[in-house]
């Protein structure tokens, strides 16, 4: 079959590749319809998240009909509609029945990277990497889903595949981003990145009662289109000093919560931005954490800043100061997939999110290359690429 | 008597086996000395199983579990109502064969010994019950020395049967928790073969040791 490989930093081809099988009783294989570039996806191409080999088969958001079962398969059949979240969960695990499930402790066979990283390892995530267990993605005409009764999830009828492949991930990991705000009604939120996660999670504050929501970053298609789709506030960070903006924007509160949804290669305009890019490179820091700084800085005291940007090892100037005598809620993780996506998928057939738009450039696999260049470089408003094998 | 009391001799294989010569070897370069008591190097290591103690003790004693997981490379004969004889080949060593002994108490313990193996072992389980309905925890204590076959390959000391105690307990607990160990080896990639063993090197210790 054909996928899309990892070559190297910042390498990508398409080759053809043996096809999956089913290898335990709950697995299932899903002939992909849709798989979307998500922004973790550049993480991982550019070598900011580790253990990435050559021939690794990326995607992790995608959805697609189930061709084969395992024997232990219960909950799916041969021609079912699924789409199915980034996060492995076995579904037996504390983590697991207490929903925690981008926690689970059985879905990441090779664990020992990130528990001498992190001291735990988390769960497993399809396509991302061999510190995330080495599955392989689904910029692939086939993958294998292990525990498929707990991971994939069967889609409304009438809802397009090019909409419901974002409950896979951005929907999810947005919705978590505004969950972890402790929102009650009438709260003002700003998001940083508005990328697909950045605008998933504001439409989700709004639905969990945000009053007004703020959203940050340097390029004005994706904020007119954040405007215009969802009704927020926008702020250009490349023309406008954030934070004062902010103190403005809210008669010198700050927002009750601060989402940040750009993650480890997070890009600034200041003097900070060269030293923390020399940094990195020099690998004294792994992640870049200029919008983490700022939310901080700007979250109204006693507020919540939701961290659902990745970021893999070490920040610097980490303003520890500010969050301790603030006394700010600070919140982070990776998506717990399996919790949200079937209130999701209702709220999905409801109309009350509709991603559908953030499927700028449908293209087809062979054209994967192509799609995360404009992804990458934000090119010709692209929000998402959404590959079709 | 054979209740489940003492049927659940397949968790101490499944210990027991894990620390085989062949594996050692492949794990070499994980090296650091353990402690060491009475001549014997002793390693403790403990995960937690999300379930009840006798859910765990159910699930090692369940039959044809035992011989679906034993398929192959051992087995485990019942020698008297606390005894049972494991008989196992390692594969990864050239078909080395060893056998074990192991005794099961009714109260959650059991203990095995290793005579005539690769590497001469006493190892003792214990289960006890995690605190805020956390499950139950699994306590392994292993004591070896070097076998001639050990000393052979280089491995007088080491670490590497402590890194395979982990192991195994981290398969004990997937097993029990969900009904399969996960692995990601033969799925598709756009590797070479030659790219895929080194891969595999890499998964090898991406894989090996970790926290129970
Ligand atoms: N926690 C999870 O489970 C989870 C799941 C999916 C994605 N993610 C992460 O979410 C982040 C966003 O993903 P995406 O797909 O929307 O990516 P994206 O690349 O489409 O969007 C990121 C946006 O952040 C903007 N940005 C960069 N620096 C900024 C700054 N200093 N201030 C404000 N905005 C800035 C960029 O201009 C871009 O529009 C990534 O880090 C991704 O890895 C996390
Ligand atoms: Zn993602
Ligand atoms: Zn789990």
């Amino acid at each position: 079959m054909r996928a899309l490989c990892w070559e190297g930093v910042g390498k990508l081809a398409v080759r053809d590749v043996p096809e999956p099988r089913i290898r335990a009783e709950g697995d299932i294989i899903v002939r992909v319809r849709a798989s979307s570039v998500c922004g973790s996806d550049l993480h991982l191409i550019n070598g900011y998240l580790p253990a990435m080999r050559e021939g690794d088969i990326l995607g992790h958001e995608f959805m697609g009909e189930v061709v084969e079962t395992g024997p232990g398969v219960r909950r799916h059949r041969v021609g079912d509609r699924v789409v199915v979240g980034s996060v492995v969960a076995c579904g037996g695990c504390w983590y697991c029945r207490t929903e925690q499930y981008s926690l689970c402790d059985n879905s990441n066979p090779q664990p020992v990277f990130t528990e001498k990283l992190w001291g735990h390892a988390a769960a497993g995530i399809l396509g991302y990497s061999h510190a995330a267990g080495g599955y392989a993605g689904s910029h692939a005409e086939y993958i294998r889903v292990p525990f498929g009764d707990i991971g994939a999830f069967a889609v409304p009828e009438g809802v397009p595949d090019d909409s419901v492949v974002f409950a896979s991930d951005a929907m999810p990991t947005g919705w978590m981003a505004a969950d972890f705000c402790g929102l009650t009604g009438g709260e003002v939120v700003a998001v940083w990145g508005a990328g697909g996660v950045g605008q998933m999670a504001a439409r989700s504050a709004q639905l969990l009662g945000a009053e007004r929501v703020i959203m940050i970053d340097r390029f004005p298609d994706r904020l007119a289109t954040a405007a215009e789709r969802i009704g927020v506030e926008t702020i250009n960070y490349a023309e406008t000093d954030v934070l004062e903006a902010l103190r403005e924007l809210t008669a010198g509160r700050g927002p009750d919560a601060c989402i940040e949804a750009v993650g480890m290669e997070s890009h600034d305009v200041g003097p900070t931005y060269a030293y923390d890019r020399v940094k990195q490179a020099a690998r004294l820091q792994t992640d870049r954490p200029t919008s983490v700084r700022q939310a901080i800085m700007a979250c109204r005291k006693g507020g919540t800043v939701s961290i659902v940007g990745v970021y893999a090892g070490l920040v610097d100037k980490f303003p520890l100061g500010a969050a301790m005598n603030k006394a700010l809620v600070l919140r982070m993780g990776q998506m717990h997939a399996q919790r949200y996506i079937p209130m999701l998928l209702d709220r999905l057939a409801a109309g009350e999110i509709e991603p559908g738009y953030l499927a700028t450039h449908p293209l087809s696999l062979d054209e994967g290359v192509h799609g995360y260049e404009l992804f990458e470089k934000k090119e010709d408003g692209c929000l998402r690429s959404v590959l079709h094998p | 008597m054979t209740n489940n009391g003492t049927r659940w001799a397949l968790l101490g294989v499944t210990a027991a086996t894990a620390v085989g010569v062949g594996r050692a070897v492949a794990r070499r370069r994980h090296r650091h000395q353990p402690q060491r008591q009475d001549g014997w190097y002793v390693v403790r290591r403990a995960v937690t199983v999300d379930r009840p103690r006798d859910e765990v003790i159910g699930f090692w004693a369940d039959r044809e579990r035992r011989d679906r997981a034993l398929a192959g490379w051992a087995t485990l004969r019942q020698l008297d109502e606390r005894r049972w004889r494991c008989v196992a080949r390692d594969r990864a060593a050239g078909e080395t064969q060893w056998q074990a002994e192991i005794t099961v108490e009714e109260a959650g313990t059991l203990h095995w010994r290793v005579e005539d193996g690769p590497m001469p072992q006493l190892g003792r389980i214990e289960l006890a019950e995690a605190p805020q309905g956390r499950g139950t925890e699994i306590r392994a204590e292993m004591r070896y020395r070097s076998g001639p076959l050990r000393r052979l390959v280089g491995l007088v000391g080491g670490d590497e049967p402590d890194l395979a105690l982990r192991d195994a307990l981290r398969r004990a607990k997937a097993l029990v928790e969900c009904g399969q160990v996960l692995d990601t080896r033969d799925d598709p990639s756009g590797r070479s073969r030659a790219q895929e063993k080194r891969t595999d090197r890499m998964r090898e210790t991406l894989m090996t040791g970790g926290r129970a």
